[in-house]
């Protein structure tokens, strides 16, 4: 007996023998890092802001009149006729809160560290650049209550109002910072401004700007208000603006395409071959026919020729004409696969000056609402690769809403030209600016598609299915949406 | 190696007889009626005494003092017992398996510990050898299939290299695995390994479908296990050989209805349409069928070939004889040779089998070739025994690349196509967009002259003949496994065994795409189409592409390789009869075991010479990754059996299992489960020899076991390379949107299991029934976190499920062939699944599970849900009063489940003589199933939907429009207004098919799984002294499949993920059409 025991102990222990005491430890994922230093969690986080801004609002290039679908493909009931679910043009928040996450966390990591308060401005001025994203196309939103996954699952809705009011107090707090100085230069994880921190600084005032401006409808507007605390800081201009580049090159990195984000969505793959959007996607006669209208030179620009001439297609005509008819994006668009992503462009900026002035809002600076009003068209026109000359000759024109003097309603002709200066990478602008003013001076056409459902165009978006879905509590306290008729705060 | 094993349980029961000295001596062989080899151990009696014997290891007995006259009975576990008058003094027996008698078969359960059935507190099926391979299955997930009670086999696709899923019980898990545990002789081995196991090797296969049944394996096993018992050499000593020929053809059983009225257009403006009448014209170059009806002209298709002036395809405007679809599809062909060596005696045995399987399917080019070796035995040298198994499979798959299972992004069809609609970069796509009136001879060469790139008629997509030959995916699978078990029984209640495995599997595969030079006739765009050479205006050319993709893990292809294994375990098996009459048994065991898997990956879409594969030249930068994964799991087990006087017997089994996914503090845990078995017709005095109740067994079960529904390393948050980055020295990062936490538990499945095997008239009708109730907490799911909380996805555990059915499996042998007469046997499995959520987090009462399936509180799961028209509160569909066209809900509507909750198996068996015929065929429904090939049909407009209404206006059927006012709404029943365009207006410009609603048809299906017409022709070749036996038969597989109107699009059991994915019932269009097999089969034993 004695024996079996003894052969069923050494047995045993053989079986076990080749565990070491941490052979069960395999909790480190030689896969995947798990944490992130801040300089590549900014350079990650930036580009990412740069590609949502540029490719993701596809619609509003649409709606807003500057891009049709194009006539070799199938209508879609929710582009051309506005038959929207709350799974149509909703990817964009998803986008919009995972980018903000990245902003989120580096600014809760660099908080803990005095010396990366730069890191930590940049921080709190992006969230403000893409919550003003989520609150212009959903209104109320997440956002007190948002990014705390460890006690709140379903976080409450806040009012645009207030998020409004919060971004502008953020941006403050950023420039603060960056004034105080003593924080670590980002250096290359900076793709915007390169470590230059004035130049966030400028970013921040100028947000602060679009968000007092976007405000113009209300009767009161308290950051119209508080303009002029941070006046002295300056905006954004021909010179100085928001453009990322963290190296965009003809080529792939891995599967993914490492040109421009818009470039990359809009024009070429690396092969120099057209990419599905570019063939979708055909000029509008409805921009076609404003430039054309005011002699503007950046017709040829902003639009490929076709058998020498921008030729386009009606929104919404069942008969649309085919690709070998109409033109595409133009060369003053899609300039090269390694040029810069505009996340806010200096002619953006100059005419938000050029408004403020004309509201009489306290903004500083040495220009006249004039003079910012033609240094914008100017930087547009050098955007698109034209001199300063023409832009000179084309806003001298005695024309309603190109010349500043000819121009009898000046917010009219700056939006208008604002307008046509954000064709392509600023669609989401443009339409927002529509929905502000009402600007362009013509309407912009709903769809000619007879079974279109509405004869205006939406005035926001639904929210997502994956908030019915995982925050439904939440989202059931904002009522019922009609994205035809429910406004957001700001809108006309 | 089964009857090897019956022995030594004869031996271990004593069977002590008492010869008397008669005077007459009688001797004999027995042998299996099923493959005619000699059974050791068979008790020889003379009826109505107590004068016996044995038979020795070949079978042969002598038995003394057998009076004149006298019966001799022939008994032995697992066969039916046989009576001979003891005419002479040679007496052969025959016995035949007695597949009825529960009693008394014997089962291989958990750890491979072999038990009477009789003893099991718990529902375990067997197949055997015969019942699996009757119509030459080369998986052995095909052959089980419909044949067991609660055992469902899911034939995901149709490939030539399929994924097949097997579920117990239905779904347990929300979104973990839910798939049978595969156990090889004992050894768990990975999943996708089973599809290696050559299934003429199976000596049979036993089903634990529930979790109590496989407590012993763990977290494993909580959804039951397939025990798989493989052939040893057993015998006389005398070597054995069997060679089976068998080849099968294969076709198409079963195409989607398709119109053969119109033509090709599709939403073109002038002028191929009249603006102003909407007359719709036919348009020489287009990929949707909405033009106008067929009129038998003669029309030109494409464009002139090479230059304007070349040559012009002129075809009949009229459906061509035989449709696109079937001309498109070839005749598979399978042929497959098995040879197999065998030899033993008691002590030892020696088993090797060899295979080859040339397989070619229904899709031309494609090629599946597998070679299978094994070598198996058995060797006892007194207390010590070896038993040693090592097969190995190579496997060669070529296809054509399927855009969708590449980790790299797809290579295929032409990349930067406009054709982004359908999907097109599917072969399947590209099939259903041919037009009726094509005549595929013409672009079967995508070389030749009107096949070409360049001059393929249709602007927008690519001739698919062109993907077959240049756009493939080859794969190299080696797949070993191997087993080692010493044993020392130093006494006969004490054995003593440490088993070593180690299973892996090594998958090549290499995907490329050649590159196409476009000319600038066709870059120039005869038709002004914007045509698919018009996309590379900028550079001439598509250029080539490779992907290279390596995992060492189970030899399952990407995207979702398994985990090789290496698992060593322990096992003191102590068993001891004491007074008598209580039998006890008791098992300790240690379990360790390491899973690994390592992949990687490298491709480039810029390859520089053409043809020329390989990343070493190519422009741009390459691709590439690398990723592996290392579980460990050790676990220590006892099993302690008491049974008294054989008719009342409890099993109490408990595991402690520790496990590296789960962080230190959670990490150990313990699995309990009791047994009871009780057998009313042995303990009960006046139901002892009933010929009506013949045998009854009453069991109950109660187990928790868990499951590690976690991948490796999912403890804590990741970072991903944020897309584009490196940008040279600059790198990237993202913070990943999966949630997790190192507070994850183990899912914990709780059963109780109820059943009854009840044997009537002699054994001629049996019956199993079986009752479950599972209840499954800490359910380890992804759940959809709102983004705003900074994850898309929480991996936490969450609230409880329950899963409960009923599975009843009869069997009846309604005439008993005896020798040379007609023998009908009659079966039937059902199982009723029902699962329902019962809880998931607070304030939350639904969440996505993905592929439109949701977990909602109260309902079955998973649940499809999806869009739906908007409709009035009569459930009518409103449509607008000026288009009469519907529009799409906001809200999502619930469909049903998407797995099936009644499964109905019915076997059969009719035989006369030397032949026999049996069948079976396979019910299954209670659920819905979301087609997605639906819906690319309508965008083609080749499908039967879009032409019911003669492509004319129609009244929106059971439709209403709103009289009233969007607030205040009056429904009026809609009996005039059209839809404005029946055409390419409804079925593409209008929400119809924007809509899930009208792609989502009723699961359901009736299929003839097999048909098997066999002649065995023993007695026929008897005399030969050389051949033993021949069985030659005719066999058909799926031969055909019956599903409800609703469905007119493809197999509900399709589906497009992946074998390990919980979501079934969503298919698209890259499964191809289901087919039919039929064939035959040659077995000669030597």
């Amino acid at each position: 007996m004695k024996k079996y025991i003894l052969i069923i102990t050494v047995f045993f222990s053989i079986g076990i023998s080749g565990c070491k005491k941490d052979y069960l430890s395999l909790e480190v994922n030689p896969n995947q890092p798990s944490v992130s230093p801040p300089g590549l969690t900014l350079a990650g986080a930036l580009v990412t802001a740069a590609a949502i801004v540029n490719t993701n609002y596809s619609e509003y290039g649409v709606w807003g009149g500057y891009f049709t679908r194009s006539g070799n493909y199938v209508p879609s009931p929710a582009l051309d006729q506005f038959q929207i679910t709350n799974q149509s043009y909703t990817g964009v928040w998803t986008n919009l809160y995972q980018n903000i996450t990245n902003f989120n966390n580096l600014q809760v990591a660099s908080a803990k560290d005095p010396t990366q308060s730069n890191f930590q401005a940049i921080a709190m001025i992006m969230k403000a650049y893409d919550f003003e994203q989520l609150v212009d196309q959903f209104g109320d939103v997440p956002y007190t209550q948002a990014f705390l996954p460890s006690s709140i699952l379903n976080p409450g809705y806040d009012s645009q109002q207030a998020i409004y009011n919060d971004l502008v107090k953020q941006l403050d707090a950023a420039m603060a910072l960056i004034a105080k100085g003593g924080g670590a230069n980002p250096g290359s994880g900076d793709v915007v401004f390169g470590g230059n921190m004035t130049g966030w600084a400028k970013f921040a005032n100028t947000l602060k700007l679009r968000l007092a401006i976007r405000q113009s409808n209300l009767g009161t507007n308290a950051a119209a208000a508080d303009l002029g605390a941070t006046a002295s800081v300056g905006y954004l201009d021909g010179t100085t603006q928001a453009i990322a580049n963290p190296g965009y090159t003809t080529a792939l990195s891995g599967s993914n395409s490492q040109q421009s984000p818009f470039y990359a969505s809009y024009g070429f793959d690396v092969n120099g071959n057209a990419t599905g959007n570019n063939t979708y996607y055909r000029a509008n006669l409805f921009l076609i026919n404003i430039l054309k209208n005011d002699n503007d030179p950046r017709l040829n620009r902003i639009y490929s020729t076709v058998g020498g001439i921008v030729d386009g297609n009606t929104f919404g005509d069942a008969s649309a004409r085919s690709n070998t008819f109409t033109s595409t994006f133009g060369p003053g668009l899609l300039k090269s696969g390694s040029m810069g992503a505009v996340l806010m462009s200096g002619a953006e900026s100059l005419f938000l000056q050029s408004e403020a002035l004309v509201r009489g809002y306290g903004i500083g600076g040495s220009l006249t609402a004039q003079q910012a009003y033609e240094a914008g068209i100017t930087a547009s026109f050098a955007a698109m690769g034209l001199t300063q000359a023409q832009a000179i000759t084309y806003y001298s024109q005695a024309i309603q809403n190109v010349g500043w003097v000819a121009s009898t309603d000046k917010i009219q002709a700056i939006i208008y030209q604002k307008y046509i200066s954000l064709a392509g990478y600023g669609n989401l602008e443009g339409y927002l600016e529509y929905e502000r003013t009402g600007y362009p001076n013509l309407p912009v056409p709903a769809s000619a598609d007879p079974s279109a459902v509405s004869t205006t165009i939406p005035k926001r978006q639904y929210y997502p299915l994956s908030e019915l879905t995982s925050n439904a509590a939440s989202l059931g306290k904002e009522g019922t949406i009609n994205i035809f008729t429910t406004k957001i705060f700001w809108e006309k | 190696m089964k009857k090897l094993l019956l022995v030594s349980l004869c031996f271990l029961m004593l069977c002590i007889t008492q010869v008397f000295a008669q005077n007459r001596t009688v001797t004999g062989t027995v042998t299996a009626k099923e493959d005619g080899l000699p059974i050791p151990g068979v008790t020889v009696k003379v009826k109505g005494t107590n004068n016996g014997t044995q038979t020795n290891t070949a079978g042969k007995y002598t038995l003394a003092g057998v009076p004149a006259g006298a019966t001799l009975q022939f008994s032995f576990i697992g066969y039916e017992t046989l009576s001979v008058a003891a005419t002479g003094t040679t007496v052969n027996a025959v016995l035949t398996l007695a597949s009825n008698q529960l009693g008394e078969v014997v089962v291989t359960t958990a750890m491979g510990i072999k038990q009477s059935s009789r003893d099991l507190g718990y529902a375990a099926a067997k197949v055997t050898a015969q019942q699996l391979t009757a119509t030459g299955v080369t998986n052995v997930a095909n052959g089980l299939t419909a044949k067991v009670s609660g055992l469902a086999v899911y034939s995901l696709d149709n490939g030539v290299d399929p994924n097949v899923a097997i579920v117990l019980r239905g779904n347990r898990s929300l979104e973990g695995n839910n798939n049978a545990l595969i156990v090889i002789d004992g050894v768990p081995v990975p999943g996708g390994t089973l599809s290696s196991v050559n299934p003429n090797d199976i000596a049979d296969v036993t089903i634990l479908k529930g979790a109590g049944s496989a407590a012993l394996y763990g977290s494993e096993a909580s959804n039951g296990a397939i025990l798989i018992t493989t052939k040893r050499g057993t015998g006389d000593g005398k070597p054995t050989i069997t060679y089976q020929n068998t080849f099968q053809l294969e076709n198409v059983s079963y195409y989607p209805k398709l119109q053969t009225q119109f033509g090709t257009y599709g939403g073109e403006g002038p002028p191929y349409v009249n603006n102003i009448t909407g007359e719709v014209f036919y348009t020489p170059y287009e990929n949707q069928e909405y033009g106008p009806a067929y009129n038998g002209a003669t029309v030109q298709i494409g464009a002139p070939a090479g230059s304007a002036t070349g040559p012009v395809q002129m075809v009949k405007y009229s459906p061509y004889p035989v449709s696109p679809i079937k001309q498109f599809f070839q005749t598979g062909f399978t042929e497959q040779n098995d040879i197999s060596f065998s030899q033993g005696d008691a002590k030892n045995a020696f088993f090797i089998s060899a295979q080859n399987a040339y397989r070619t399917t229904v899709v031309p080019s494609d090629l599946n070739i597998k070679n299978a070796f094994s070598v198996r035995g058995h060797r006892t040298y007194g207390m010590f025994s070896a038993d040693y198994s090592v097969g190995y499979t190579k496997s060669r798959v070529s296809t054509y690349n399927s855009a969708t299972s590449n980790p790299l992004g797809g290579v295929s069809g032409i990349s930067g196509t406009y054709v982004t609609n359908a999907g097109a970069a599917d072969l399947y796509s590209s099939i259903l967009q041919l037009p009726a009136f094509l005549n595929l001879s013409t672009i079967k060469d995508p070389d030749g002259l009107y096949g070409n790139p360049n001059d393929f008629y249709d602007a927008y997509a690519i001739n698919p003949y062109w993907t077959l030959k240049h756009s493939r995916r080859n794969i190299n699978k080696d797949v070993l496994l191997s087993q080692l078990k010493l044993k020392l029984e130093p006494t006969k209640w004490v054995a003593i065994s440490y088993q070593l495995s180690d299973n892996f599997g090594i998958n090549q595969e290499r995907d490329t795409q050649d590159e196409v030079d476009f000319s600038p006739y066709g870059i120039s765009d005869y038709w002004s189409a914007g045509n698919v050479p018009s996309g590379f205006a900028a550079t001439g050319k598509s250029l080539g592409q490779v992907n290279d993709f390596y995992s060492y893990g189970d030899g399952t292809s990407n995207p979702n390789p398994g985990y090789s294994r290496i698992q060593g375990d322990a096992i003191v098996d102590l068993h001891h009869n004491f007074f008598k009459d209580l039998k006890t048994s008791l098992i300790l065991g240690n379990s360790v075991r390491q899973q690994y898997l390592k992949e990687m990956g490298s491709g480039s879409k810029q390859l520089l010479i053409p043809g020329f594969y390989n990343i070493n030249a190519i422009g741009g930068a390459i691709s590439a990754n690398e990723a592996s994964y290392m579980i460990r799991n050790i676990a220590y087990f006892g099993d302690l059996n008491i049974g008294w006087k054989n008719f009342i017997n409890f099993e109490g089994t408990l595991r402690r299992e520790e496990d590296s996914r789960l962080s230190k503090a959670e990490r150990t845990f313990y699995y309990p489960s009791a047994k009871l078995s009780f057998i009313p017709t042995d303990a009960i005095p006046a139901l002892k020899d009933s010929h009506i109740l013949n045998y009854a067994k009453l069991y109950a079960s109660f187990s928790r076991v868990g499951n590690i529904d976690i991948g490796a390393y999912q403890i804590f948050d990741i970072y991903n390379l944020t897309p584009g980055f490196p940008y040279g020295p600059l790198g990237g990062l993202s913070a990943g949107t999966d949630n997790y936490s190192s507070t994850l538990k183990p899912e914990l499945t709780t059963e109780i299991e109820l059943g009854a095997d009840l044997s009537f008239f002699d054994s001629r009708l049996a019956v199993n029934a079986t009752y479950y109730d599972q209840h499954v907490k800490n359910q380890t799911v992804f759940i959809g976190t709102s983004i705003t909380t900074g994850y898309n996805r929480t991996l936490t555990n969450i609230g409880e499920t329950q899963s409960k059915g009923e599975e009843i499996q009869v069997t009846g042998d309604i005439l008993t062939q005896a020798a040379n007469h007609f023998g009908f046997q009659l079966g039937a499995n059902f199982s009723i699944n029902d699962s329902k959520v019962i809880s998931l987090l607070p304030n939350i009462t639904s969440l996505s599970l993905g592929s439109r399936q949701y977990a909602v509180v109260g309902q079955p799961f998973p649940l499809m849900e999806g869009t739906d028209f908007v409709r009035d509160p009569q459930g009518h569909v409103v449509v607008s009063s000026t288009s009469g066209y519907p529009s799409t809900a906001q809200t999502l509507t619930t469909y049903g489940r998407t797995t099936p909750k009644y499964d109905l198996g019915v076997t059969t068996r009719l035989a006369y003589k030397f032949v026999s015929l049996s069948a079976v065929a396979e019910y299954r429904g209670g659920d819905v199933t979301y087609n997605g090939i639906g819906s690319t049909l309508d965008f083609t407009g080749s499908g039967y939907t879009s032409a019911s209404a003669g492509r004319q206006p129609f009244v929106f059927p059971n439709s209403v429009i709103n009289t009233g006012t969007a607030a205040n709404p009056v429904y009026t029943p809609n009996t005039n207004v059209n839809v404005r365009d029946g055409n390419y207006g409804f079925w593409q410009g209008s929400a119809y098919a924007s809509t899930d609603y009208p792609y989502i048809s009723s699961g359901a299906f009736w299929k003839l799984r097999e048909v098997n017409l066999s002649f065995n022709l023993d007695q026929f070749v008897k005399q030969t002294r050389f051949i033993k036996s021949i069985t030659v038969s005719l066999t058909g597989r799926d031969l055909f499949m019956w599903v409800p109107k609703n469905n007119p699009w493809t197999d509900p059991e399709f589906s497009d993920s992946n074998p390990q994915s919980n979501l079934r019932g969503v298919n698209d269009i890259r499964e191809t059409p289901n087919t039919r097999l039929f064939g035959g089969s040659v077995k000669v034993t030597f």
